[in-house]
Order: structure tokens, then sequence, then C-alpha cells
């Protein structure tokens, strides 16, 4: 009985092993394209048939991205704005989330359902009269604009609010009585629980900045404020597109990212069990 | 707080009501920060864009009030009808789609196997990409005649390559290529935030099931989903709204060097996008985000109400 | 309580509007403010607009592309030779939507003085928002004679007024690979082809299957690669909504497509396949493209990008009864932002570099400029790398130039409208009668409202 049940198990094991060698190869196929095309000249990237390993590796094209445009400055620079713009970000969402999920206040589910719903708002839509008001308050060309922009999102205090909902009443209750300020719970009960929430809004919000086009695009128009995007997208230009750089400089910026992502990673896994909610 | 019980009733009144106006406030000073920078800078813009719906406004002379004029002309716009009917068929493909793969995966690798962290950062990769770089992966790979997919589907079926889909360059698969591009870059996020929910499940509740007798079927639909319902709450309105919301993928995908998309790909903001800065028309564009936005305000009611009943 | 919280609502939607409006009211200040300051400004320095200022002045210029492009920064140092006291300042919007951000930038009040115009629709879009300093008394005090520009001045006026001047006029021309010709045995294309005589040429230059396929001809996935054929014989504009005239033009080209003589529209645009990356590794023979190619093609035949070395050029196949050398065109030109606190200095240096001067600088990095006189096209055709038998230098000489887009007020609108319909059509997606409807419905609808 036992034993067939292992058995299942192990033949079970096996299939999802199977299918999930399947979908990693689709996943990584076009980052072996990628990382192929970044070693071409450009009018051979987009050439068929196409060659896995180039002929002859253009290693060049590592080297030209750093002086045909500012690279290191634009990479400082998007570091710089997403950094800062995930430590506010985390801050203010998980404060304020708190708020939503465990305290009782008059206009609580109304101002939570109007903070989602603007989340549905297109931004193309707001663009202007946005941009107009950042200009009059003298925030144009300073990274100010970028952090004002993307720190004080709904979405965070979304995904915070989600978060702290699977946690019970119970323990904030208890920690009342134990003569704890709401301040006091939320940082030493709430924030150390939510490790993975606040390690997926980190990455998220680390991302987004990090891939952030438009808005760095429309607020900083100075070449030594600009971003690791619109680096991209200079080598894209009225008369031609160089998809070997291109593909170089993407390669060049996942990297940070990833470093991210593999540094909290952990932090997924780490169950809400092991941090002490059993009692 | 600290000499309640020795005061009279009257006090005691007054007490408690000073004390929920502490409450109160101390609730409101947990929202303030993120609040107040998200009312400045972008609950006011929005709120112009609003106003603006109701005006003829180019961008820079004075506006002219038109009333619901703006409204009415979203009527009779077919442009404007097909960009809302591709939006809702890409919701539709989507949503269903991303949900299932991103909690299979997230259950799959929320479990003890060889090389998951491994696995975790492959499948977050599409997501971490550059989407102009990707885009162009991803249409090279699906590239009719010469592409690898249908190079391998004639190998395997036999199938002349000139009848096989023409994929992103066809009007009949273009909406399927872009549903299928979006699962492959976007799952992994959405299977993170599951795999952040999934550590909010007592494993105690799996052990009493399991004691219980409960197969792993019965486990699944008894523990796991209930625990994770806030957030597939979550997962579910941000997928909508991002859906709704999409514009950088077809651009990307179909739009080539000039940024415009045909009549099979075109979006909602793909045509705000176009109506405010290419016809300087930003009444009619604004209106057309109300329109957006009062389908997800719908949505959304829709949820909450849900969430409340699933919640209790 | 109910009661109470929808009291709450409304006191916070109150609150919201109330600070909506004061940031409303503040930044029409700001731009009201901004106005009054500047006129007194433009007055005074159109007081001593006869002599040169020696005051230090900081000009911005808007533009795209600046690491791209040869001849921005060898026109801001001609330039400054002569007004030391000026510093010139570039902001680089981007190629892509360049036009938009510069609405955009504009509609905020950003100080930008100096503005390259990409395109007429951004054009007629930024005259409409009066971004732009009418340029018709400047001209007229200045004596600039329009006439240098070959008509493309008349063609950019707007209610009697100009905004912009050129600066650098490309036009298009036949891109043609000699080696291709030679292994075909087939005589190099010429400088007066009709498009019948340019199709059966195509053909005939068509070979290969797989990686060693030939093609005859090459159209780029833009709209005005294909559909501006049937300009040319000046009977039809793009901008009155009646396209009956286009159906032959699209006629002729699916059926090249089909038959395999040119590449398959849909694999280029989804594949974003560059025309310069199939000209270079030597699988087209013939290809329509800007004269904007030349220096490009030239400098990569030098790094050895370009396998192509082997080239020429010759004049755009036209229709039966046209005059060879009518072509397309497209400008590029700069203008003055009308809330431009330094009017007077940035005018001086649109005067330059839209002048004789500036000409033959654009010219000497190997790009046209809007002035075409003997001096410049010598100066082209003297370029190192440029193609070396005569026909290639006579196809730097043209006739009649249509622009790619007529000055339009809804030319924005109609741009789209046909770029749309040209995708379905080349795609696919829908029959030339049903491209063609489209466009006629859609173009009508705009021009009414």
């Amino acid at each position: 009985m036992t034993r067939a049940n292992k058995q299942a198990k192990t033949v079970a094991k096996i299939f999802a092993y199977l299918v999930l060698a399947v979908v990693i190869l689709c996943m990584l196929v076009p980052y072996a394209w990628m990382l192929s095309s970044s070693l071409k000249l450009n009018k051979d990237v987009f050439s068929f048939p196409m060659h896995w390993i180039p002929d002859a590796p253009r290693w060049l094209n590592y080297a030209e991205i750093w002086t045909r445009i500012p690279l290191g400055r634009f990479i400082y620079n998007t570091a710089k704005l997403s950094v800062i713009v995930t430590v506010l970000q985390l801050l203010t969402s998980s404060f304020a989330a708190y708020a939503f999920s465990k305290l009782r206040f008059k206009g609580r589910n109304l101002l939570f359902l109007g903070y989602i719903a603007t989340i549905a708002i297109p931004w193309q839509a707001y663009m202007v009269p946005q941009f107009i008001m950042m200009r009059s308050m003298g925030l144009n060309n300073t990274h100010l604009a970028i952090i004002f922009l993307q720190a004080f999102s709904a979405f965070g205090v979304f995904l915070m609010r989600q978060f702290y909902q699977s946690i019970p009443d119970e323990l904030c209750e208890a920690a009342r009585i134990d003569g704890l300020s709401e301040y006091g719970i939320w940082g030493k009960i709430m924030l150390p629980l939510s490790k993975p929430a606040l390690s997926t809004l980190t990455i998220f919000t680390f991302v987004n900045t990090w891939n952030d086009f438009l808005g760095p695009m429309i607020y900083l128009t100075r070449t030594d404020l600009k971003t690791i995007q619109i680096g991209l997208r200079m080598f894209i230009t009225q008369y031609s597109a160089e998809y070997g750089l291109i593909m170089a400089a993407s390669v060049v910026s996942i990297i940070p990212v990833l470093i991210v992502f593999l540094a909290l990673q952990k932090y997924f896994v780490q169950g809400v069990a092991s941090s002490g909610i059993k009692g | 707080m600290q000499n309640e019980p020795v005061l009279g009733n009257e006090m005691v009144k007054r007490n408690a009501m000073s004390k929920t106006l502490k409450d109160h406030l101390v609730a409101y000073s947990f929202i303030a920060p993120n609040f107040i920078g998200f009312a400045i800078f972008t609950l006011v813009p929005m709120i112009y864009a609003f106003v603006l719906a109701f005006v003829k406004w180019d961008g820079a002379n004075p506006m002219e009030y038109v009333g619901l004029r703006n409204f009415a002309r979203l009527l009779q716009d077919s442009t404007f009808h097909k960009a809302f009917w591709n939006t809702i068929l890409y919701t539709v493909g989507v949503v269903p789609i991303t949900m299932v793969c991103a909690l299979g995966l997230a259950i799959l690798l929320n479990q003890k196997l060889l090389g998951r962290n491994f696995m975790r950062t492959v499948f977050f990769f599409p997501y971490v990409a550059s989407l102009v770089a990707v885009a162009a992966v991803w249409n090279f790979v699906f590239s009719p005649t010469m592409g690898p997919v249908n190079n391998i589907l004639h190998a395997i079926t036999g199938v002349p390559i000139e009848d096989l889909p023409r994929w992103a360059a066809d009007k009949d698969w273009a909406m399927f290529t872009v549903v299928l591009f979006t699962v492959w870059k976007n799952m992994g996020y959405y299977m993170v935030i599951y795999l952040a929910g999934l550590q909010g499940v007592n494993p105690e509740l799996y052990e009493a099931a399991e004691l219980d007798g409960a197969g792993p079927w019965k486990r699944f639909r008894n523990v796991t989903i209930p625990q994770l319902a806030p957030t597939t709450f979550f997962v579910l309105m941000i997928l909508v709204i991002n859906s709704f919301k999409v514009y950088d993928i077809f651009i990307n995908l179909f739009a080539g060097a000039d940024n415009q998309l045909n009549n099979s790909t075109r979006v909602l903001v793909y045509q705000i996008y176009n109506t405010a800065f290419r016809s300087l028309d930003y009444g009619y564009a604004s209106a057309m985000a109300i329109v957006l936005f009062l389908l997800v305000l719908g949505i959304t009611l829709i949820q909450f109400q849900g969430e409340k009943k699933y919640g209790q | 309580m109910n009661m109470r919280r929808k009291k709450v609502f409304g006191f916070t939607l109150a609150a919201v509007l109330l600070v909506g409006l004061l940031a409303g009211c503040s930044g029409n200040n700001g731009n009201s403010g901004k106005t009054p300051a500047a006129e007194p400004q433009t007055n005074n320095s159109a007081n001593v607009s006869n002599e040169k200022s020696d005051e230090p002045v900081t000009l911005k210029w808007a533009l795209w592309d600046w690491e791209a492009t040869a001849y921005y920064q060898p026109l801001i140092d001609a330039y400054k030779k002569d007004h030391p006291n000026v510093t010139i300042e570039y902001v680089d919007l981007g190629s892509t939507d360049y036009m938009t951000m510069l609405s955009t930038q504009l509609s905020g009040g950003a100080d930008l003085d100096i503005l390259t115009i990409k395109d007429i629709p951004g054009y007629a879009n930024l005259v409409k928002q009066n971004h732009l300093e009418p340029l018709k008394g400047f001209m007229d005090s200045n004596s600039i004679d329009t006439s240098v520009y070959g008509g493309t001045v008349e063609q950019i006026q707007v209610n009697g007024d100009v905004y912009a001047l050129p600066f650098r006029s490309d036009f298009w021309i036949v891109y043609y690979n000699k080696d291709l010709f030679d292994k075909a045995g087939v005589p190099y294309p010429t400088n007066d082809m009709t498009l019948d005589q340019y199709d059966e040429l195509a053909r005939k230059m068509t070979s290969g299957s797989g990686s060693e396929k030939v093609y005859g001809a090459h159209y780029h996935t833009w709209r005005s690669a294909v559909q501006l054929f049937g300009i040319l014989d000046g009977k039809s504009t793009i901008v009155d909504g009646k396209y009956a005239f286009l159906i032959p033009v699209y006629e002729r080209i699916l059926k090249e497509q089909d038959d395999g003589i040119v590449m398959d529209y849909a694999t280029l645009k989804t594949s974003s396949t560059h025309y310069s990356g199939v000209f270079y590794n030597n699988s087209v023979a013939m290809m329509n493209m800007g004269s904007w190619f030349i220096a490009t093609q030239i400098d990569k035949v030098k790094s050895g990008e370009s396998q192509a070395t082997n080239w020429g050029i010759v004049k755009y196949p036209h229709p039966d009864g046209v005059k060879a050398g009518t072509t397309l065109g497209t400008i590029t030109s700069l203008a003055v932002n009308q809330k431009s606190a330094n009017k007077e200095a940035a005018l001086d240096f649109l005067k330059f570099v839209t002048g004789e001067e500036g000409a033959s600088v654009i010219a000497s990095t190997g790009t046209i400029p809007a002035i075409k006189n003997d001096e410049v096209v010598n100066s082209i055709a003297s370029i190192d790398g440029f193609p070396s038998d005569e026909n290639s230098k006579a196809a730097l000489t043209t006739d009649r130039t249509y622009l790619e887009m007529p000055l339009h007020e809804k030319s924005a609108d109609i741009e789209v409208i046909l770029n749309e319909a040209h995708d379905n059509i080349m795609t696919k997606n829908a029959t030339i009668d049903e491209g063609i409807a489209d466009m006629e419905k859609r173009v009508q609808e705009a021009l009414g409202n």
C-alpha cells in the first residue's frame, strides 16, 4: 500500500520534472537568442537561417555600449532611483496597508475601493496634467519627479493589505492587550511577519522603476539624468536600429535586477510558520 | 486608558468618544504618508483629467466646455468600438490562463524540488527583461516563413509552411500570439505573488486535513484555495486592470517603427494615446479613459463583494 | 452611520477638488505669469537686434539622435566661431514619437528655444497649439529668399505665415547593387525609368531560393515606400479623403509580393527587419529609399558591415508621362518656441542653420541640406566612397518633389488612418478595396470633425 503510494509519487515527480524541463526550455530559448544576438553585427541579428553560435563573436559590442552612450551613468541613475523609490514604497505602503487591514475607521472600505480603482486609470490619460503640475513645482529634470511619481502607488498598498488580510486579527488583539501601541504592532509584529510580501513588493517596485521608460523620457531630458531604458532606445535611431547593441545592453541591464531577485528569493519560501505565528 | 473604571457614566461616554476619535486619528496617520503623496502627485492630475472629459482641449489653447458631447461621440466611433472589443478579448484570454499557470507553478515550486531556486528565477526572468529586447526575440522566433516555430511545426505536422498560422502577422492569430506572449512574460510575476501568499497558509491546516483523510485534490480545494483567497483577489484584480491598460506589449510586438497598430491589434490605451497626442483631442481621450475607469470600477465592486462573502 | 460615511466622503471629495483647483490655478498663473515676463524682453532685444550682443546667452535646442547624427556638433561649432557668447545646449528627445514628446514638453512650458521639426503632421499640430513663433516678419526684415528651398517653404505655409524653415531636405532615390546586376548580366537601372520598367527590371533580377535568394526590389514597411507612387503624377493628393487612385499601386506591389519579387511585408514588419540589413547582405538588387541612406551606406562599406560594396543610385521611378526626377521628399526644419526668452538669439541661430553657411556644413557630413545648389551636389558627390559613375551624381538632382505628407490641418489624423490602412492591406488583413474604403470612410470622418 505505502509502497504503491511511494511509487505513484515517484512517477508523479518524474512527470513533473519532465513538464518543468520542457517549460524551462521554452523560457530560456529567447535568452539564448538574446545572448547570441548580442555578439553579432546588427545586420546579422535578423538574418535567416539563424546562427545560434555566431561565426565570429563580436565582443566589441560589449565594449561599444559603454562608449557609445554613457551607460555607466545611466545604470547609476537607474539604480539610485530604483533604491529610493523601493524604500519609500515599502515604508508607506506597509504603513497604509496596516490601517486598511487591521484598523477600523470611517470610510475605510470606500477609501480603499477608490484607491484600487485609480490603478485602472491609464497613465497616458493624465500624463499631461501631471507634467504641467510637476513643472510648475519646479520638478522637471529632477530625479525627485520620478521618485514622487513612482513611490506612492496604490498598487503597493493593495498588495500589502491583501497579505495582512491573511494574518489573523487575534494576533493584533493579543498585542493590544499586552499594551503595544498600533505603531508597535506594525513594527514588531506585522513587519517581521510580512517578509514574503515585502520582498515581493521590493522586487516589483524595483523592476518597475528599473524598466520604466515613459516617465523618465518625459521628465528627464538632460543626458546626465537619464536612465537605462532611455539608453537602450538610443540605439534605435530615426533611420536604423542597432539590435546587436540593444541586446548587449539588455543583457547587462538584466544583471542588477537578477541580483535583487536572487537575494530576496529565499523569503518567498520562509513560511509564516517559521516566523512564529503558531502561538 | 489608565483611570477608566473610576469615573462616572458621563465620563466613560466621553472617554469612549475621544477614544474612537483617537483610534481614527491613529488610523489616518497610518494612511497619511502614502495617501498625501498619492493625492498630490497622482490623484490631482487624475481629477484634472476627469474634468477634461467635458471639454474640448488641444493641450495648449483655452478649453471649451462641450458637456457630454465627447461621450456621445464614443457611441458612434467605430475605431473606439474595435479597440474596446479587442481589449475585452485580450483580457478574457490573458486573465484565466495566466492565473492557472501562475498558481500551478507556485504550488509546484513551493514543493521540495531539485533546483527549484533556479527554476523560480527562470520563470521570473521574462518579466525582468526589457520589453524591447524580448519582443524582438519573440517576433523573430514566431516569424511566419523563416522562424523556428513554424519550421518545427512544419517538420512535425508536415503541413506546408504557407498554410501554418502567420502569428503576429495574421489578423486571426495576432490576438492569440499576444495572449501567449503576455502569459509567457508575466506568469512569473504572478507566480511570485502566489508564492508569497502560499507562505501565509498555516501548515497545521494541511496536517489536520491529512488526518481527516483528505487527498491532495481535497486539500487543495479545502485548504489552499480558501487560504489563498486574498491573494487570488489581488492577482485577479491586478491582472484584469493590467490587461485593460495594456499598451507597451502591443506597441512592441506589432507596431513597428511608426508606432501604429492596425484594426486587429488596436487596444484602448493605444486609442487614448493616439487621440490625445497625435490628434491633440485631450477631451475625447479623457472620455475614453473614464469609460475604462468605470468598467474597472464595476469589476472591482463585484470582486470586492465576492471577497467579503468569501472571507466570511 | 451611512449618512456620516457619506458626509466624510463628501468632505474628502470637496477637499481633493479644492486642492486640484488650487493646483490648476497655480498652474495657470505660472503660465500667464510667464508670458508678460517674456514680452518686454522680446521688445528689448528687438530694439537692439541690429547689433550683435555680447551678453552670454544659452540656447536650448530640441532634437533627436544626437549621437547618431553627424551634423549637429559641426553646426554648433561653426556657429560658435562667430558667436562666442552663445552656448547651445541640446535636449535629445529621442526619435520614436519625437514630435509627441516635443508637444508634451511645450505644453508643460519647457524652456526650449530652438525646435527641430521632424515631420509635417507634428508641425501642423504645433502650429495649431500656438507653440511656434511666426517667421514671416523675421524673414522679410532679413530678406530671406524662399526660392532657394525649391518650393518646400511654400508647402508649409499656414494661413499666410510660415512657422519653420527647412535645413535638411531628403528625397527618394533607388539604390542598386552593381555586383548582383553584373552577375545576372542585366544592364543597370537608369535615371529615367517608368514604374512599369522598374517592375520589369525587378522581375528580371529575382533569382535563387533559400539563403541564396535575391529579391529584385525591396519595399520597406513604411507607407511612403509603397503608397506614394500614387501621387507622383501630381493629379492626386492623400489628404482629400478620396483614395481610388491607390488601387493600381497596391495591385502592383501585392502582385510583386505574391510572385516573390519582393519580401513579404508581414514578415519584414514582425521581424523588425531593417532595410539596410537586406541591402548590406546582397539579398536585394534594387531598393527605393530616401537620400539619408547615402551617408550610412558609405560608412558601413568602409567599416565592412555592408557587403554591398559595389553600388549606385538612380533617380526615382515615375509614372508614364511624368518627367524623370519627380520624386518624394521630406524636410527637416527648425522653428523657434513662441515662449522662448531668447527669441532673437534663437532666430539668429535658425537663420544660420537654414542658410547657405549651414547648408555647406550639413553637406560636408554627407547629408543633403535644404538649400541644394550645384556646390552642394558636387560636395556630396565628391565624398570618398560615393559611387563614381556619372549616373549616380546625376541622380542627386531632382525635378519636382512632393512632400511625403502635405500640410493639412488634419494631417496628424490622416497620417494615422493611412498608416493603419496600409498595414491592413499589406498584411492582407483587408483586401485592397476594403482598405481603400476604410481610408475613405475614416479620413472623411476626421475631415468632418
